[in-house]
């Protein structure tokens, strides 16, 4: 029988209980109930005086106060004074990494979770500002970049962090740097098109050895053997190569096969335009790899004008973090202004808004401004709640107020929209993970930190001339 | 539909009414709320303009009474540091110290930041030197629209005294190694030599002032502001320059001192009550620092030093657009504690009477020039928007 000894066996529990300490707060609690004023559901009417149920990380029970039962077990936060909304998601930003781009134009093999540094301060403004779900993908400069992931604001590893692993790609279409817009569309082209005709050779090739192998049974008088190893029939909308169901997937070059989840349309795309004329190439690039169905513009404040292409195509959209658009007549220099999101709502365009980050470019403020141009406050806040979580896919996740879906509710001082109010305390999946009261970088930035001496009266010291001193 | 208004609006007129007597109303503006920045607020309210003046202010007044009708208005806004200058072709490059010269002298009205800057509902702008030089110049107080002419424009010129404390006088000037190179071997190099540069200039003033044989190119001016016939707006950021300028102002006794782009003023708050010096905040920064002298601007500044007494302006140094425009910045002081009527004060009345024009604009009042901001919401609200700006009485901006 091994002998502990007493003193490593207190160690031992002490550490462990400093390091599931530290945690507690942030691990999942069991149940927890909400109190508002008001719930913003984004799923019909508000609730006045209303309640959320929590248990496991997911909204159990939504409604007036003295119509839903509450758990007796139950911690509960907030009260009359609070205002309760859906969490903002972020639909793509490349902040929080630690460089946004490789300086490779291909590289589908990469991924943001070897980059995502979970101390950067955006996460920490994020919960500021009430972002609850963030999809980081690369950065615009590329041709075709890594894997992305939808991430939320809390954690202390990228795995902690992580709603949905390996999800999506950035595609750019506009030039990167030290490209011109021909040679961008080329490479891009080219990308597929190599690619293509590697999975024909591969194809090819393993059609002879079936071949070969199949002669050769003959005239060994054997049965054939089933080739357990090899893959399945290739799917897709683009293009597909036939005999693939010959081939073993890990044939495939594993720095090209990512492409694969592209073509077969298994991956989001999230394609880049940086001018209205780049949106045709990337909407036809699209439909000619497979990517269309899963596909995601995103747009750069100047292409409203090709609103037209992107409603027929039938696509989703993700603003640039400028609503407004000026224009300026060479001739005249008379500026026209265009309100961006009010463009594609009246086209149809399913649109999410993006930050710039900070406190006033913010997914709320951007909502605001959305209102203040005439847009009316529930699809202001869905802008920046439940389309972006449909455009992720995870809409029956994300985005509303609503019994099943992940318990992320922001508990506000006042109206979402309003200049005065803030994010009191945020839940995400269930836990509190911000609480303003404890956010003293957020103190420091609305009311400073008084500085020792800060005296009204300077005290002038005068050195005498010391006669000791002198030799 | 005029007729019964301007009934109403008589005797209004005969008795308030001060400078317009002959101007028949030639416009009327309603609002479910005019907010006047005179201590007045009017839930529903219309305001009659003649011959480019406000002719009367008076309760009541439903939409489509023969009048533009909006959700709510106030005075068009005032900027005291609205940054649109030509750079360097707006200050002396060759002195430090040259008092006498007049920024609207190289002011461009065909910049269209004039015209960014009235959509966002700025009417009146103080304009002054680049702050490049320890003491820039005169600014004046011009409209941001009408003719492309300075003299129809001008509401004050040369109102204010215009210098720079902290590293941005010194940028750009060099030590002398040997023989000077150029008219930039010269101080100041260092904050302290910036602050040895005023001292100096107030006291050859001091002995111009006395003895004629002593005077210098723009003495005159600087000898204004000395004895208070214009006050001294200076740019210090940092907590240091701020003391400095107010170092300086105690011991020559000037008597209005205005200090520009003073992010850290929260963190002297007493030394700036003892001092009446008036403050002018930068815009809020989302991160904390602010462009000039990385000085540290705390959102409840403007909150904490209008508590104290102190006049606050806001500005928004030229930025015109949607999140950032000067409307945002009372919006956001607002964020930071205001009132609505402490930040209503902050962009009209309180700069107005800073730059001595509070007797033209600034306030919704019968006899003022009738600039006024038209909103589609409650003021300032991040949900509202500036959606016609009237200028002289005429609506220039109409979205």
């Amino acid at each position: 029988m091994t002998h502990i000894s007493t003193r490593t066996f207190i160690q031992g529990a002490l550490t462990a209980s400093l390091l599931f300490g530290a945690q507690a707060s942030a691990l999942p609690t069991d149940k927890l109930v909400i109190e508002a004023g008001r719930i913003i559901t984004q799923a019909g009417d508000d609730i006045e005086n209303g309640v959320i149920v929590i248990e496991n990380g997911r909204i159990a029970a939504i409604g007036a106060a003295d119509e839903v039962e509450r758990p007796w077990d139950a911690k509960v936060i907030g009260g009359t004074d609070f205002v309760a909304s859906p969490g903002f998601v972020e639909a793509l930003s490349s902040s929080g990494m630690d460089r946004p781009n490789e300086n490779l134009d291909v590289t589908p093999f990469l991924d943001v979770r070897d980059s995502v540094d979970p101390v950067n301060f955006y996460f920490e403004d994020c919960k500021r500002w009430g972002i609850t779900t963030i999809n980081i993908q690369q950065g615009n400069n590329t041709v075709v970049a890594g894997r992305g992931r939808i991430v939320k604001p809390y954690g202390m590893t990228v795995e902690e962090m992580t709603l949905r692993p390996a999800f999506g790609f950035k595609i750019s279409v506009a030039p990167k740097s030290g490209k011109s817009r021909a040679t961008q569309l080329q490479t891009l082209r080219r990308t597929f098109a190599d690619f293509k005709r590697e999975l024909e050779g591969l194809a090819g090739d393993a059609k002879d050895d079936a071949a070969k192998g199949h002669r050769e049974a003959l005239s060994q008088g054997r049965e054939e053997e089933d080739s357990d190893a090899a893959g399945r029939a290739m799917t897709g909308d683009g293009w597909t190569v036939d005999g693939m169901e010959l081939v073993n997937r890990d044939d495939i070059d594993s720095k090209e096969l990512p492409l694969l989840d592209m073509v077969e349309g298994r991956a989001h795309t999230f394609i880049y335009c940086g001018a209205p004329m780049d949106v045709a190439p990337a909407i036809a690039f699209a439909k000619a790899n497979g990517l269309a169905a899963n596909a995601t513009l995103v747009l750069d404040d100047t292409c409203w004008k090709a609103a037209d292409v992107i409603a027929a195509s039938g696509m989703s959209v993700i603003l640039d973090s400028n609503l407004v658009s000026i224009e300026t007549d060479p001739v005249t220099e008379v500026e026209t202004e265009t309100f961006v999101p009010g463009v594609f709502a009246a086209k149809g365009v399913p649109f999410a808004l993006a930050s710039a980050n900070s406190s006033t470019n913010s997914l709320w403020f951007q909502a605001a401004l959305c209102v203040a141009h005439g847009m009316s406050r529930e699809d202001a806040l869905a802008s920046v709640t439940s389309s972006p979580a449909q455009i992720l896919g995870m809409g029956k996740e994300l985005g509303t107020l609503e019994v099943g879906k992940l318990a992320n509710v922001l508990l506000m001082t006042g109206d979402p929209l309003d200049m005065t109010s803030f994010v009191d305390q945020m839940v995400v999946e269930g836990s509190v993970i911000y609480d303003s009261k404890t956010d003293v970088r957020n103190k420091h930035l609305f009311e400073g930190v008084a500085p020792r001496g800060a005296a009204a009266v300077e005290t002038e010291e005068v050195e005498e001339p010391s006669k000791t001193d002198d030799k | 539909m005029l007729l019964p208004i301007l009934l109403a609006l008589t005797p209004v007129l005969t008795t308030d009414s001060a400078a317009p007597e002959a101007a028949p109303v030639k416009l009327l503006f309603s609002a479910d709320a005019v907010y006047t920045a005179a201590g007045d607020f009017l839930e529903g309210g219309t305001i009659a303009v003649a011959g480019g003046k406000i002719a009367a202010v008076v309760p009541g007044g439903e939409s489509g009474e023969g009048g533009l009708h909006v959700a709510a208005i106030t005075p068009g806004f005032v900027e005291l540091s609205p940054r649109i200058h030509a750079g360097d072709l707006s200050v002396e490059e060759s002195n430090e110290v040259s008092p006498g010269e007049r920024a609207v002298d190289s002011i461009d009205l065909f910049d269209k930041r004039w015209q960014r800057l009235l959509q966002s509902g700025v009417t009146t702008a103080l304009v002054g030197p680049a702050n490049e030089d320890c003491i820039g110049g005169l600014a004046s107080v011009i409209k941001t629209g009408g003719e492309m002419r300075l003299d129809a424009r001008l509401v004050k010129d040369e109102s204010v005294l215009m210098g720079t404390f902290g590293t941005q006088a010194s940028r750009g000037n060099h030590a002398v190694y040997g023989r000077p190179t150029d008219f930039f071997s010269r101080r100041p190099t260092t904050r302290m030599a910036t602050e040895w540069v005023q001292r100096k200039a107030l006291y050859d003033t001091l002995a111009a002032m006395g003895d004629e044989s002593r005077q210098f190119a723009g003495w005159d001016a600087l000898a204004s502001v000395l004895e208070g016939k214009r006050p001294y707006m200076v740019q210090a950021s940092a907590t240091q320059d701020i003391r400095t300028a107010i170092y300086l102002k105690e011991e020559f006794g000037l008597p209005a001192l205005i200090i520009d782009a003073a992010a850290e003023a929260w963190k002297e708050p007493d030394l700036v009550v003892r001092s009446g010096a008036a403050i002018v905040l930068p815009p809020f920064p989302s991160q904390g620092r602010t462009a000039i002298d990385n000085g540290f601007l705390a959102w409840n500044t403007g909150k904490q030093l209008v508590d104290l007494g102190v006049p606050v302006a806001l500005s928004s140094h030229g930025a015109a657009g949607a999140a950032d425009n000067l409307g945002m910045q009372a919006g956001y002081a607002m964020r930071g504690g205001m009132t609505l009527d402490e930040a209503l004060l902050a962009v009209t009345l309180t700069p107005a009477r800073l730059a001595g024009v509070a007797d033209r604009v600034g306030s919704i009042e019968v006899g003022k020039d009738a600039d006024l901001v038209l909103w589609s919401g409650t003021p300032f609200a991040a949900t509202s928007r500036v959606i016609g700006v009237v200028l002289d009485g005429e609506l220039v901006i109409n979205e």
